[in-house]
């Protein structure tokens, strides 16, 4: 198994992006770190070298750290070489610039981490139009801190009003019917 | 001229072997559908065939787990069908949440929403359970015994509440007014509810999550 074309990519970024580090994680994969405000040029710079295809971004929550790791993912058709580019921001008011200048669907991808973990990504102006979550006012559902069986036990089980419904005598069922 | 009568049972057997079927296929449980009403298992032997819109159907068919926002919709097709209508919850999801029981976003019980007259339990159910279970719904028809469209008419205020508990009905009811005013009602309880699943919580569960993860 040679890793020739994978150390082309990582040289490729080094001679142009000294503060990333910039790591054959295996056979096709190249993985990236870089300081929040260096990743837009640094796609940029990838688009300009053969990676065409925006896979997608996603959006890790490292509470412990107080931040959220994102993670953009790109892929050379010619090289068949995926990279990833990780980059992290604080959790509380975290911001990103926008990429969608570079790549289009990069717009979609920012609206459903806004939604999901809360980070803010300037220059994004479908931002806070609602994408997936309907009438949600509570905290992004996505991050550790957000009980889910806590909520869906608060909201969905209802037990008090399954007692109304006895004492207003409504029988979901009327039993199995005699033939 | 003396009017004629029609004999006795002869709507119930008329509506129970003509049923229009709004197939509201959500979760996994469309894949069920097909070979049920198809040459396989012939569903249309029994009168059932599927319908395209709400307008034309009389049996709300829901295949699966709802979320809040799919809710929504299953109620404004719902409150649009004509009378007589009648709706069956299809696999464990509609029954008790199913997988989903811990999700953030779909409801468990579906019977505290709409009206359900027969629930089609099984995860999946297999087409010879669905067969089962329409002939259960068709038997019932006949003999008049399902009435989920009076129950939902005469207890519209208690359904109202309990939608307006997970969603805002005012923008999905037919009757503004009283959505309206429900909605107004449950605020407080929303409130409640919300401040108990999150504010205090979350200091709580910063302390469960265990110390040396992975870097």
């Amino acid at each position: 198994m040679s890793l020739e074309k994978e150390q082309k990519v990582v040289d490729l970024i080094k001679v142009s992006f000294e503060d990333a580090e910039a790591e054959i994680q295996r056979e096709r994969r190249v993985k990236v770190k870089v300081a929040p405000n260096r990743v837009f040029p640094l796609v940029a710079y990838l688009k300009g070298n053969g990676f065409k295809h925006f896979v997608a971004i996603s959006a890790v929550d490292w509470i412990r750290d107080g931040e959220i790791e994102l993670v953009y993912h790109l892929w050379n058709y010619d090289e068949k070489v995926h990279v990833m580019i990780k980059t992290r921001v604080p959790r509380d008011g975290g911001s990103m610039p926008t990429l969608k200048p570079l790549f289009n669907q990069a717009e979609t991808y920012e609206r459903d981490i806004h939604e999901f973990f809360g980070v803010h990504f300037e220059g994004n102006e479908k931002l806070d139009r609602e994408f997936i979550l309907e009438d949600w006012d509570g905290p992004p559902p996505m991050r550790k801190d957000f009980d889910t069986r806590l909520f869906s036990a608060e909201f969905y089980d209802q037990e008090d009003l399954e007692s109304e419904a006895l004492r207003l005598k409504i029988q979901p069922y009327k039993g199995h019917l005699k033939k | 001229m003396t009017k004629a009568k029609p004999p006795k049972g002869l709507k119930g057997w008329a509506q129970g072997r003509s049923l229009w079927m709004l197939h509201f296929c959500t979760g996994c449980g469309a894949i069920e559908m097909p070979p049920t009403m198809t040459s396989r298992y012939d569903m249309e032997r029994f009168g059932i065939t599927p319908m395209a819109t709400p307008r034309q159907a009389d049996l709300l068919l829901i295949t699966g787990y709802l979320t809040v926002k799919t809710l929504k919709r299953v109620i404004r097709s719902y409150e649009q069908m004509p009378e007589p209508k009648y709706v069956v919850g299809f696999g464990s999801c509609t029954v008790n949440g199913g997988m989903y029981w811990d999700s953030y976003n779909t409801i468990k019980r579906l019977d505290l929403y709409l009206p359900i007259d027969l629930y089609i339990a099984g995860c999946m159910p297999r087409p010879e359970a669905i067969i089962d279970g329409f002939t259960e719904l068709i038997e019932g028809i006949k003999k008049g015994k399902f009435d989920g469209w009076i129950r939902y008419k005469e207890n519209l205020e208690y359904y109202k509440r309990n939608q307006a508990m997970v969603m805002d009905i005012r923008k999905w009811s037919l009757d503004a007014e009283l959505a309206e005013r429900i909605w107004n009602e449950v605020q407080e309880e929303r409130r409640k509810r919300f401040e108990r699943a999150t504010v205090k919580h979350v200091y709580e569960l910063a302390e469960r999550i265990p110390e040396g993860l992975p870097k």
